[in-house]
């Protein structure tokens, strides 16, 4: 009985792998997601910095008043809402026009939600920065930017990158839930191949599309590794 | 050459200078002592400005670094709508002419003045002081070395970067320049090999000891050390020591903020002894040490000596 069952599962995994047809459909739903989560990460990075240069500075500059104050509405609203409710929003009221491309407003949804996580990373990170690092940069005679950008960020770095990775691993899987919003990611074409129509199993397909994720996840998280030994250098007793 | 001037400063609810006035000349050998939580460390960061002072001034060479302390010019006082207020409930109260306008500047207190609705007058007085005699922070770092009790090496810098960053970048020197200089300093303190090593390599002396190399990289005019061997283990204070008088003995300003009472005594030619924020006795080391007048420091001296 069981080893009917395995067998069964290896055919059908195999299926999955020899069927061009299911195999076109899964390389469509990668490319998607890729696209998406890569899109996603780099309007995220860009706009977490610059959310988080904005919570830096100090409070007396009356100019980064109002700033200030959208990025902490900004932060809390994404950060208080779920993902799904935001890309709702994005793709039934905010780009609800009528040929505008799925993959943009996915895009910008989850770009949008990454970059409120992003910046509290990157304070984070520059906040855990000793206060003497600045304090003897000042002493010196640096302005507040140079001591910043050469002596606080590079330190702080070091202790953003592991969360940075994390939170563009957590976007990555993330993106699955596109789905709900007609789009066909790899989650979403591993349930169409599993589907009453095409294979009648779940179970194959979709342990496919773990796979998948998985190697996309492990070379990242390779990736990351690399960066931080780099980063870490400084810190090596010699 | 450093002139604090009725400095107090605050954090939150704790009083922490309770108007310091204070004269460096130059040459001059400053030990601060006294025990902890007594204002010692504040004072010195004050002096730099590394802490936001509330009321007061600080003066650098006749440079004003702070913004102006109208309370500490009479001229401007006079100019004041306060002060014209104050003068016309004396006269109602029939105090005589003559006296009026000391008596006026005498009742006015210091956080009177820093309201807004002053008149144009007063703002154009405080503005033109400001303007003459103003000098950017950061310029006036360059010339007051200072010396940490954490030592505060950048710790994504080797030691050669760490001191050449600031004239580097400050255009203060050439690189070739400051590397010449670093590596001449680096002799002088006896680390020539550590050019290359990253702060983490290093002891806690080495650390200090590079630490006031990269303040002197600045050429300074006046060093500021915050309890440079607090944080020392006990065998590598005395490294430390050794530098600090040796560029004493050269001559340099030099404020210390310490609670090695021996070193103080040796090096310095004034000490201040200050306890809850403020300064309860000067004098020559000597005398401190030796015939202390004021309770608290025979009381604190008897603890430490």
């Amino acid at each position: 009985m069981n080893a009917a069952l395995l067998a069964g599962f290896f055919k059908n995994f195999a299926k999955v792998f020899t069927e061009t047809a299911y195999l076109k459909m899964l390389f469509k739903g990668l490319e998607t997601t890729l696209i998406i989560s890569i899109g996603a990460a780099a309007i995220g990075l860009l706009l977490g910095s610059l959310v988080a240069i904005v919570k830096i500075t100090p409070k007396k500059n009356k100019f980064m008043l109002i700033p200030n104050f959208i990025c902490d509405v900004y932060t809390t609203v994404i950060r208080g809402t779920p993902m799904a409710l935001q890309l709702f929003l994005m793709a039934f009221v905010i780009f609800a026009i009528r040929g505008f491309p799925n993959e943009l407003t996915a895009i910008f949804a989850f770009g949008i939600n990454s970059g409120a996580y992003v910046a509290e990373n990157i304070r984070a990170g520059i906040l855990s920065v000793d206060r003497g690092q600045s304090e003897a940069g000042r002493a010196l005679g640096l302005n507040g930017r140079q001591t910043m950008l050469k002596i606080v960020v590079p330190q702080g770095m070091k202790n953003v990158i592991p969360a940075l990775g994390n939170e563009i691993i957590a976007l990555i899987k993330e993106t699955s839930i596109v789905s709900m919003i007609g789009m066909v990611d790899l989650t979403a074409a591993a349930k169409i191949i599993g589907s009453g129509q095409n294979l009648a199993t779940y179970l194959a397909p979709t342990a496919v599309a773990a796979l998948f994720y998985l190697i996309i996840v492990y070379l990242l998280t390779f990736a990351i590794k690399l960066i931080e030994r780099k980063l870490r250098k400084s810190d090596n007793r010699k | 050459m450093i002139t604090v001037n009725n400095v107090y400063k605050s954090f939150g609810k704790n009083e922490v200078l309770k108007g310091i006035s204070l004269n460096v000349e130059k040459g001059e050998k400053l030990a601060l002592i006294g025990p902890s939580g007594s204002g010692k460390s504040t004072l010195l960061r004050c002096l730099n400005l590394l802490e936001e002072i509330k009321y007061g001034e600080v003066w650098l060479d006749g440079k004003l670094l702070t913004p102006v302390d109208p309370y500490l010019h009479f001229d401007v006082i006079e100019k004041s709508n306060t002060f014209k207020k104050v003068c016309a409930e004396l006269a109602q109260a029939g105090t005589p002419e003559s006296e009026i306008r000391e008596k006026a500047i005498l009742k006015i207190k210091k956080e009177d003045l820093l309201k807004p609705f002053e008149g144009r007058e007063y703002r154009a007085a405080v503005k033109k002081i400001f303007k003459e005699n103003y000098l950017n922070i950061n310029l006036a770092r360059r010339c007051m070395g200072m010396v940490f009790q954490q030592f505060n090496l950048f710790n994504n810098m080797n030691v050669l970067n760490n001191m050449i960053y600031a004239p580097v970048k400050l255009k203060i020197m050439t690189k070739a320049q400051a590397e010449e200089k670093a590596a001449a300093l680096l002799k002088r303190i006896g680390l020539p090999d550590k050019a290359d090593a990253f702060p983490s390599s290093l002891s806690g002396g080495q650390k200090q000891r590079i630490a006031i190399a990269r303040s002197l990289m600045m050429n300074p005019e006046v060093m500021l050390f915050d309890e440079p061997t607090s944080a020392l283990d006990p065998e590598m204070v005395g490294e430390v020591l050794a530098l600090i008088k040796e560029l004493a003995d050269e001559g340099m300003t030099m404020v210390i903020v310490t609670h090695e009472m021996g070193f103080a005594r040796e090096v310095a030619t004034r000490v201040l002894f200050m306890d809850g924020g403020n300064i309860l006795e000067e004098g020559a080391p000597e005398k401190i040490f030796t015939q202390p007048q004021n309770e608290r420091l025979k009381d604190f001296l008897s603890k430490v000596l």
